[in-house]
């Protein structure tokens, strides 16, 4: 590979540290949290956005397909190269640019770790509330091009409902900028909502500019204990119904409980069928305890056995820690996981868990769940072992039947992991074929080389 | 770190990794370049590769990304799915000494220490130079008999620029009247350095002959200043020797809280206000447990404010002396040592207190690069300075 005159042009251009060609670099750039993997012909780590487009525009002049990616932590393969070419990291592009108090934005390059960011403003009493459970572990860009979600999401919105305006690489390797720190602002397409969860297929997201808010002064978490799981998910709205809006309102299932447990050690209970992980939080401290008793009253009069209030950051810090934890402690019980991220009304929580257990009974491979519930984003995920063919191929059947829940409930395949690959065979069923059709229009007109993330999202 | 016989690499081993990236966040040379073939994932991913023939023919720069590594094992301790990704890389690097690939520095290390029985190729004799510009000779010196054996270790006792942890340490042993020998020209190197590079059948043959020359003074406690030592000695030995080793294994930290704590040793209290971190070295702390017996050590002395770094204990950042990076890369092993000694000024600390030779010396360098205000030293240092003598 390293012969291609495209790669000596990239060497010429970002220098020969930037452009990594050996056998060694290019697997570390050929998967991201899934099983999925295919090896780049290069790995280029670009520094600016003028480097970016450098390199865009030599992909373009040589038809080859560019992957953008942050720290590579997703879940539906969205940035690994399945067609070869660029493998564009953009994780050297970590500089937090400007901090507007008066405006309360920030503006940062795509490569900042999300959790550096919120370490950043919270210092400075601001607060950036997306909070993915990848928060330590993946970068602002790869949020916004996966419009990421997370357990504050019920609460405060998605990462997109907090850019304020975005720099992308163009496929042609033009510059656009879109959005400005004007709250309002009207004035034609909004592009910026284009790119948002647009996983790398559109352009490459270079620098965003982030709307912050005040931080809030008092929070309290609680973790309720069910000894029925249909209890645990009436719950998540009866408390809704109660007139609160927790910050986050988190259900995981016993399967769940007893893999963080085996990886942890935190004295998690195992004989509970469901746990749900509750926090309030805002400016005033006394509606903030309020709130919370009133969660530990619903919680009880559903069928709670037990909650207890983290009484210090420290316990508190524990409960998130295991919470963020679920997903890769899963590997504890089977080598494989397919991770799914379904959203449903939240009326239809239920139901919705009913009919996933009913699913892994029937094919009898168990699908732990998790995931929060407060605003109806669950992630059943199926365990299973990779190199037994039976396996995978119940697997499959077995993701298309929990996609078809989804959606008979008036839900849809993914809230905040995205489309990727796998998802890509659900999407026309999902969205009908005027709305693919739209989108393949939009695909073609800022890509007609077919070179930005290619065979991603779109089916 | 199990370097028995029966640590063989399974399957299992680096299956386990769903390539999460949790260790991403956590491990000190991917956060310096930011670069995913520096990742403790990736080192995973390219074991596997070459385990399952996507990588067929592994080169010496293929290994060359197994030794950029410092073994620090903060990504296994981060690790939610269990892949213990220290212990895995160490026996990758055996099998790639196997191939013929141990990068050279290292090849020519195991030859040393298969020659020489230490790490520098010094005579055996010299193994005491550290003792002769003390008051007096210790008492440990020559003994043949004694309840204590202290064992150097190779970097105590051969490099000039750390003799004053075995000194510090002796006076405190002699302040406290504890019955205590060193083995001085009969001490091999613990076997480590040759263990994790590939030659088992030598470190093994250390092992031996240490065993045996301890036993022979009839001690009932092995005690070493050196962490990588203590580490070796109490899980590998064992292990790797399959027998008991007849006596107890502890590390100079754990020695002197006891002192301390059962009066033996004496603290003044004219000592001035300092405020101290503690740096957790990874082969007692992290991969050893043993995180409270040097803060209680630290707590005891008199105008000592403990403050911690906010990366402490079983998530520490290394010091960047680990795993031999040093000799791979000196450049990241100073950029890790950089960012670790910066975590300590944070703190608002005068001094930063470890207890490890290595640590102190890569911190120590650190420190004077970064042109900072900071007093490096080791635990034996600072207890010898705060001792009623």
């Amino acid at each position: 590979m390293s012969d291609s005159a495209w790669i000596d042009r990239l060497r010429e251009i970002l220098g020969p540290t930037k452009v990594l060609t050996s056998i060694e670099d290019r697997i570390a750039y050929s998967y991201d949290g899934t099983f999925a993997q295919q090896l780049p012909d290069v790995a280029v780590l670009p520094e600016s956005t003028e480097e970016v487009a450098a390199v865009v525009r030599i992909a373009a002049e040589y038809r080859v397909p560019v992957v953008p990616r942050g720290m590579a932590s997703g879940l539906a393969a969205a940035s690994v190269p399945f067609s070869g070419g660029i493998a564009l990291s953009l994780t050297r592009m970590n500089r937090i640019l400007e901090l507007d108090e008066v405006n309360r934005t920030v503006r940062v390059e795509a490569g900042v770790i999300t959790a550096d960011l919120q370490a950043y403003v919270e210092a400075r009493d601001l607060f950036y509330p997306p909070d993915p459970s990848s928060n330590k572990h993946s970068t602002i860009g790869g949020n916004i091009a996966c419009n990421a979600g997370g357990p504050r999401c019920l609460k405060y919105g998605v990462t997109g409902d907090y850019v304020m305006g975005l720099t992308v690489v163009l496929p042609d390797g033009r510059i656009l900028q879109t959005g400005g720190k004007a709250i309002k602002n009207v004035v034609g397409y909004d592009l910026t909502s284009l790119f948002i969860g647009s996983e790398g297929t559109l352009g490459v997201i270079t620098e965003a500019l982030l709307k912050l808010i005040a931080r809030p002064r008092s929070v309290r978490t609680a973790l309720a204990e069910f000894p029925s799981l249909d209890d645990a998910s009436r719950t998540v709205n009866s408390v809704l119904a109660a007139g609160i809006v927790p910050a986050t309102l988190e259900l995981m299932d016993e399967t769940a409980i007893a893999c963080i447990e085996a990886a942890m050690h935190l004295g998690l209970p195992l004989d509970v069928e469901a746990m749900l992980i509750i926090e309030t939080d805002g400016s005033d401290d006394e509606a903030v305890r309020r709130e919370m008793e009133v969660v530990e009253r619903v919680c009880r009069e559903n069928g709670a056995r037990k909650v207890m209030v983290a009484q210090d950051e420290k316990e508190r810090a524990q409960l998130w820690r295991a919470r963020r934890s679920v997903s890769p402690s899963l590997a504890r019980k089977a080598p494989n996981k397919l991770g799914e991220d379904i959203t449903v009304p939240r009326s239809a929580i239920p139901e919705a868990i009913r009919r996933i257990k009913e699913i892994s009974a029937r094919h009898g491979l168990p699908i732990v769940i998790f995931g929060h519930a407060g605003d109806g984003n669950l992630h059943p995920n199926i365990l299973f072992d990779k190199r037994d063919p039976a396996q995978w191929e119940k697997v499959e059947v077995m993701a298309g039947e929990i996609f078809g829940v989804a959606l008979d409930l008036g839900g849809t395949l993914s809230g905040e992991h995205g489309v990727g690959v796998l998802k890509r065979p659900y999407m026309e069923r999902a969205m009908g074929p005027v709305s693919i059709d739209i989108q393949r229009c939009i695909k073609e007109a800022l890509d007609p080389l077919n070179i930005m993330n290619p065979g991603k999202v779109l089916p | 770190m199990t370097t028995g016989p029966q640590s063989i690499l399974s399957e299992d081993d680096y299956l386990r990794c769903i390539r999460c990236g949790q260790c991403l966040a956590v491990c000190p040379t991917y956060r310096l370049t930011l670069n995913e073939t520096d990742s403790p994932r990736a080192r995973v991913a390219l074991l596997r590769a070459v385990r399952e023939g996507l990588l067929e023919r592994p080169t010496d720069w293929t290994a060359a990304q197994f030794f950029r590594c410092l073994l620090c094992g903060v990504c296994t301790f981060t690790c939610p799915s269990g892949v213990t990704v220290d212990r895995v890389l160490e026996l990758t690097r055996g099998e790639m000494a196997h191939l013929g690939l141990l990068p050279q520095p290292l090849a020519a290390l195991n030859q040393r220490i298969r020659e020489s029985h230490n790490i520098s190729a010094e005579p055996p004799e010299s193994r005491l130079f550290w003792a002769q510009n003390l008051p007096g000779m210790p008492t440990g010196v020559g003994k043949r008999q004694a309840e204590v054996v202290y064992f150097v270790g190779c970097v105590g006792a051969l490099f000039p620029r750390s003799y004053s942890i075995p000194q510090s340490f002796v006076q405190i042993l002699e302040g406290a009247g504890v019955d205590y020998a060193v083995l001085g020209a009969e001490e091999w190197c613990c076997g480590y350095p040759l263990a994790i590079n590939g030659d088992l059948e030598a470190a093994r043959a250390a092992m031996r002959h240490n065993l045996e020359a301890i036993r022979a003074t009839g001690a009932r406690t092995l005690v070493t200043t050196c962490p990588s030592c203590f580490h070796f000695w109490k899980h590998s030995y064992p292990a790797a020797l399959e027998e008991d080793l007849g006596f107890e294994v502890r590390h100079a930290t754990e020695f002197l809280a006891d002192l301390l704590e059962s009066g033996r040793v004496s603290l003044r209290d004219d000592l001035p206000q300092q405020i101290v971190t503690y740096h957790d070295p990874c082969d007692l702390g992290r991969k050893s447990g043993v995180f409270e017996a040097p803060r209680r050590i630290l707590r005891a002395i008199p105008g000592v404010t403990l403050v911690e770094m906010a990366e402490n204990q079983g998530g520490s950042h290394c010091c960047g002396g680990g795993g031999n990076l040093e000799s791979m890369d000196p450049a990241l092993s100073q950029a890790v040592a950089a960012r670790r000694i910066r975590q300590a000024t944070e703190t608002g600390a005068q001094v930063v207190v470890s207890a490890c030779q290595q640590c102190e010396r890569t911190l120590f360098n650190a420190a004077r690069a970064e042109r900072l205000r900071l007093r490096v030293k080791d635990i034996a240092e600072i207890v010898l300075e705060a001792m009623r003598r």
